[in-house]
């Protein structure tokens, strides 16, 4: 939308004082207390993670090319797998968001100068490099290979590799989060500016408050459980190792316990990215506020109710079985009011098709798909069949990659100018956006087949009539693999070469498009007051949209 | 940050940060920061929680077997101790709200001096537990002479008190050492559990895993009760650990205190302080009974 | 909560010793029925009573030392949805463990 023609730069505002310009010292960065640049020193980390579990990702798929175990013996194969896993799931997945999108916005949202506890938001940054580097150096002494979920006796008595090293950097970062978690709730209970009322807060804000429940109440059970495993290990005491008279599954009981609801932290605050990005595109007030807010809310609640499902074939009581099953059905309901709501949303909006728009469209899609494939895999009979084939791959990709990393990518173009006041180049953001989905559906699709059709997971080899199914899931993996690397390229450069973005490229009525871009250290000149309602986006918001309109040089879609 | 920070000229107030508006907002935040810090510290115990409800499902009588051979004494004493040091903190704040410094640093110092009785005595009992060779930790209960310490046990012997196989031979003592690989022993009988069956209380599934042919197997019953001194060990363990760091809270609070930072409008570095001590004194209340009062009502 | 503090005095300092008396008393209870047969009263009611205690102790030093009596009601909030998320661990993975029928994990 960067139209060069209707470009006026004398209604720019050059930002002079922003939080990149307050010091440019090592110091003032790493002992920073601003939210903004912990959220950017996050966003960086992640990305290196990100690229560490792709790498680990290009891997299994250059492996999975030909039916034999060829590129990698077994045993590198097995740590391949759990590597991507420990490293995209609890290094890019869980902190992806909330720690880099939600620790930017969500003082900005609401109208605050910072999070509450900001010297808490470093200390959590810290323990997220502690936790990092403690896997790292496990990966580099020879990596673990028990699959991404500890399970025992893989991560006992038929252990050869580092379990104890990324078991505690797993343990610490968990700490990270929870931190993160608590600084949230706080700042959402208390930081709201005057007239920032509960129901005027963007839905990305319910979000990650029903996130941040999720990491304060369930993270601290898996890190008992990896502490009981560490011990276990150490003392050789059987609690968990039945080997040495422990309970596997009570492993898997605590280990779900949080495990589960992690799968919401890695999608709600991509739902509530979803939320801002279609209302804003689609130029409409969001259909059913509550309806979304709330099942935000449900879904971090109910969430902690099903991780049984995960245990349906591991020695698990039938009846326990039947009840998880049952509500695992029950959860689905509050993502169907989301998606029902979206789609309403978009009903008769004036969508505009920017980047962030076409991730978003994207994410209804992926995310469709791969919660109506989570159904068959919470029935408990037909989950017999499925259970750990390729279809389960298929099925968490479609919620983790489709979901979370298109949600975070919309959200990372949708804020861009905010964080940065730059613009970057529309065409390639498009570019991008339908090289992902493209690709990721021609990864993650042929995966359903295959494992509708017996191939199991976690296996180097695989009988020759799979082949031509994982020869077109490779394919894609390449495809997907060039649309996540473009984004990297095109943003860096438009940090240095980009256009100003202005205040409110968007023309969008949310606090934080009421600030300058990028945002001063304290966020707002002076103490916002907020007289309008969510997703306002008439006369009453209170903007003058025309002149935003004119600022940002778009044409007038209203 | 600190330029902006300046700009804003409502910093007269002592201790408020710069993101609040005012010291209202920041002893919410605080609190409500400090209670979601509980919260978590709630479920982190929880899991552990777990683990002993499902092996003492399982392991009843193993479980009453090794409980009775904790020290109730030590462990009421330890309870009443945490319970007193419970009482100071509160006073502790009652003072810090009344600003009267002398008072709060007295009640600070017997908070200190009761939690540092709560370590001590813990310590007596792990020295009791390890002289008896109950340590569930293979290879950690080498020093253990079995009858000869089990006596010295009574009097409390520390490990430095109890030579080593090494100093033993040095001074030209013979002695027997009955557990030279240091592996956890359980020397104590099996009473409990036959006055159980006796009962009728020893389920068929609860004989599957202490029996063999009929009979209690000594080494699979004293696998059981090792299980038990574990999720002891780890649970008073982790608890203790959580005394320390509150000690340290202590000590940090003492020289606040001592320089008297607290006033009556400032005083919520000690509530918060308060709310992670009485919540460590709320899990030894469930520590007590669950670990230290089992199968009690068989013996007597 | 500051205005809260100096509008309440709590429950002064006799109050603060009433609860202490309170909990000395359900220790040593906890203690003496500890040596109670109960469970011949039914099975579980020895491990039932020193829960009771023990959950009475908590409840009243988290009203009293803790203040939570005259605290807001997120406090409350957070303290009941702890134990309600303790209980879901709790029963669900005991939902398990009790409806094993047999084979190699049950019981």
């Amino acid at each position: 939308m960067q139209n060069a023609d209707g470009f006026n730069p004398s209604l720019m505002r050059e930002p002079k004082d922003s939080y990149l310009t307050n010091g440019y010292s090592l110091k003032s960065w790493l002992l920073t207390k601003d939210h903004k640049r912990i959220a950017l020193m996050y966003l960086i980390s992640i990305s290196v993670f990100f690229f560490m579990g792709g790498l680990y990702a290009a891997a299994i798929r250059l492996e999975l090319l030909t039916p034999g175990s060829d590129l990698l013996q077994t045993a590198t194969y097995n740590k391949a797998f759990t590597q991507h896993g420990i490293l995209m799931i609890f290094f890019f997945l869980i902190p992806s968001i909330p720690a880099t999108l939600g620790n930017f916005l969500l003082p900005l949202m609401i109208g605050a100068k910072d999070l509450a506890l900001p010297r808490i938001n470093l200390l959590s940054l810290y323990l997220y490099w502690i936790g990092g580097i403690l896997t790292l150096y496990a990966l580099m002494q020879g990596g673990v290979d028990t699959g991404w979920t500890f399970y025992t006796p893989y991560s006992t008595t038929f252990s050869n590799s580092y379990v104890m090293a990324v078991g505690l950097g797993i343990f610490i970062n968990g700490f990270s989060s929870i931190l993160t978690g608590l600084n949230f709730i706080v700042t959402i209970h208390t930081m709201r500016a005057p007239g920032m009322t509960w129901f005027r807060l963007p839905l990305f804000v319910w979000a990650h408050y029903a996130t941040s429940l999720v990491m304060i109440l369930g993270t601290p059970v898996v890190a008992i459980t990896i502490l009981l495993l560490a011990i276990e290990r150490v003392v050789k005491v059987g609690i968990f190792d039945p080997a040495i008279g422990g309970d596997p599954i009570l492993f898997q009981h605590l280990f779900w316990f949080y495990s589960h609801p992690a799968v919401y932290i890695m999608i709600l605050p991509g739902m509530g990215v979803i939320s801002e990005v279609i209302s804003s595109f689609s130029r409409k007030k969001i259909f059913g506020y509550e309806f979304i807010a709330f099942s935000s809310i449900a879904i971090a609640v109910f969430g902690f109710l099903v991780w049984g499902h995960h245990m349906f074939v591991s020695g698990q009581s039938i009846y326990a079985g039947l009840v998880f099953s049952f509500l695992t059905m029950v959860v689905a309901v509050p993502s169907a009011i989301k998606v029902f709501n979206w789609t309403a949303t978009m009903y008769k909006g004036s969508i505009s098709y920017d980047t962030p728009m076409l991730y978003a469209i994207g994410f209804l899609g992926l995310f469709l798909v791969g919660g109506l494939t989570g159904l068959f895999l919470g029935s408990v009979g037909l989950t017999v069949h499925l259970t750990d084939t390729y279809f389960v791959v298929a099925h968490f990709h479609y919620v983790m990659v489709g979901g979370q990393v298109i949600a975070y990518l919309a959200g990372i173009h949708f804020w861009w100018p905010k964080m940065t006041g730059k613009m970057y180049s529309e065409f390639w953001g498009k570019v991008s956006a339908m090289l992902v989905f493209v690709g990721f559906n021609l990864t993650f699709f042929p995966q359903f087949i295959l494992g509708y059709q017996g191939m199991p997971r976690r296996y180097a080899s695989y009988p020759a009539e799979f082949q031509v199914l994982n020869i077109f899931s490779t394919a894609g993996a390449s495809v997907l693999g060039v649309g996540l690397l473009m984004p990297v390229v095109y943003l860096t450069h438009s940090i240095f070469a980009g256009k100003p973005a202005g205040d409110n490229p968007w023309m969008l009525p949310g606090l934080e498009w009421r600030t300058q871009s990028p945002p001063p250290t304290l966020n707002f000149d002076e103490q916002p007051v907020v007289t309008w309602e969510a997703y306002e986006f008439g006369e009453e918001s209170g903007l003058d949209l025309e002149e935003a309109r004119r600022a940002a040089g778009r044409p007038s879609v209203v | 940050m600190s330029t902006h920070a300046d700009a804003h000229d409502h910093h007269h107030e002592p201790g408020l940060q710069h993101q609040f508006e005012n010291m209202k907002q920041q002893e919410e935040s605080v609190s409500i920061g400090m209670w979601m810090f509980l919260v978590q510290e709630i479920m982190f115990f929880g899991g552990l929680f777990t683990a002993y409800m499902v092996f003492r499902w399982r392991y009843p009588m193993a479980f009453a077997e090794g409980s009775n051979h904790l020290d109730a004494f030590w462990g009421g004493l330890n309870t009443v101790v945490l319970i007193v040091s419970s009482l100071t903190m509160a006073l502790a704040v009652y003072y810090a709200q009344k600003g009267i410094r002398n008072m709060q640093v007295i009640m600070i110092v017997l908070t200190m001096f009761f939690g540092t009785v709560f370590l001590g005595v813990k310590a007596i009992e792990y020295t009791d537990k390890y002289n008896n060779g109950l340590i569930p930790v293979a290879g950690w209960n080498k020093k253990s002479t079995g009858a000869e310490v089990a006596e010295k046990a009574q009097a409390f012997a520390f490990p430095w008190e109890v030579k080593t196989e090494a100093a033993a031979a040095k001074d030209g003592e013979k002695k027997t050492y009955v557990n030279p690989r240091g592996d956890f022993q359980w020397n104590y009988g099996h009473e409990l559990v036959k006055q159980a069956e006796t009962a009728g209380y020893l389920t068929a599934d609860e004989k599957i895993h202490y029996y063999s042919n009929g009979q209690i197997d000594p080494f699979k019953f004293q696998e059981k009760v090792r299980m038990f001194y574990f999720i002891y060990f780890v649970m008073t363990g982790l608890h203790a650990l959580h005394m320390v760091v509150g000690l340290l809270l202590m000590a940090w609070l003492l020289w606040k205190a001592w320089i008297g930072t607290f006033t009556a409008l400032y005083y919520s570095p000690v509530e918060m302080s308060g709310l992670y001590w009485h919540f460590v004194d709320i899990v030894w209340i469930f520590l007590f009974p669950l670990l230290y009062l089992l199968g009690r009502h068989f013996i007597h | 909560m500051a205005e809260t503090h100096s509008d309440h005095e709590h429950i002064g300092i006799p109050g603060y010793l009433a609860v202490f008396a309170i909990l000395i008393v359900g220790t040593w209870i906890t203690y003496v029925v500890a040596f109670w047969d109960l469970d011949s009263v039914f099975p579980g009611a020895n491990t039932l009573l020193a829960l009771a205690i023990a959950f009475t102790k908590m409840t009243v030093v988290m009203l009293y030392f803790m203040h939570v009596r005259w605290s807001k009601e997120l406090v409350w909030l957070s303290a009941v949805a702890s134990f309600f998320w303790l209980l879901i661990m709790f029963a669900f993975t005991m939902q398990d463990y009790f409806t094993r029928v047999s084979g190699v994990f049950s019981s």
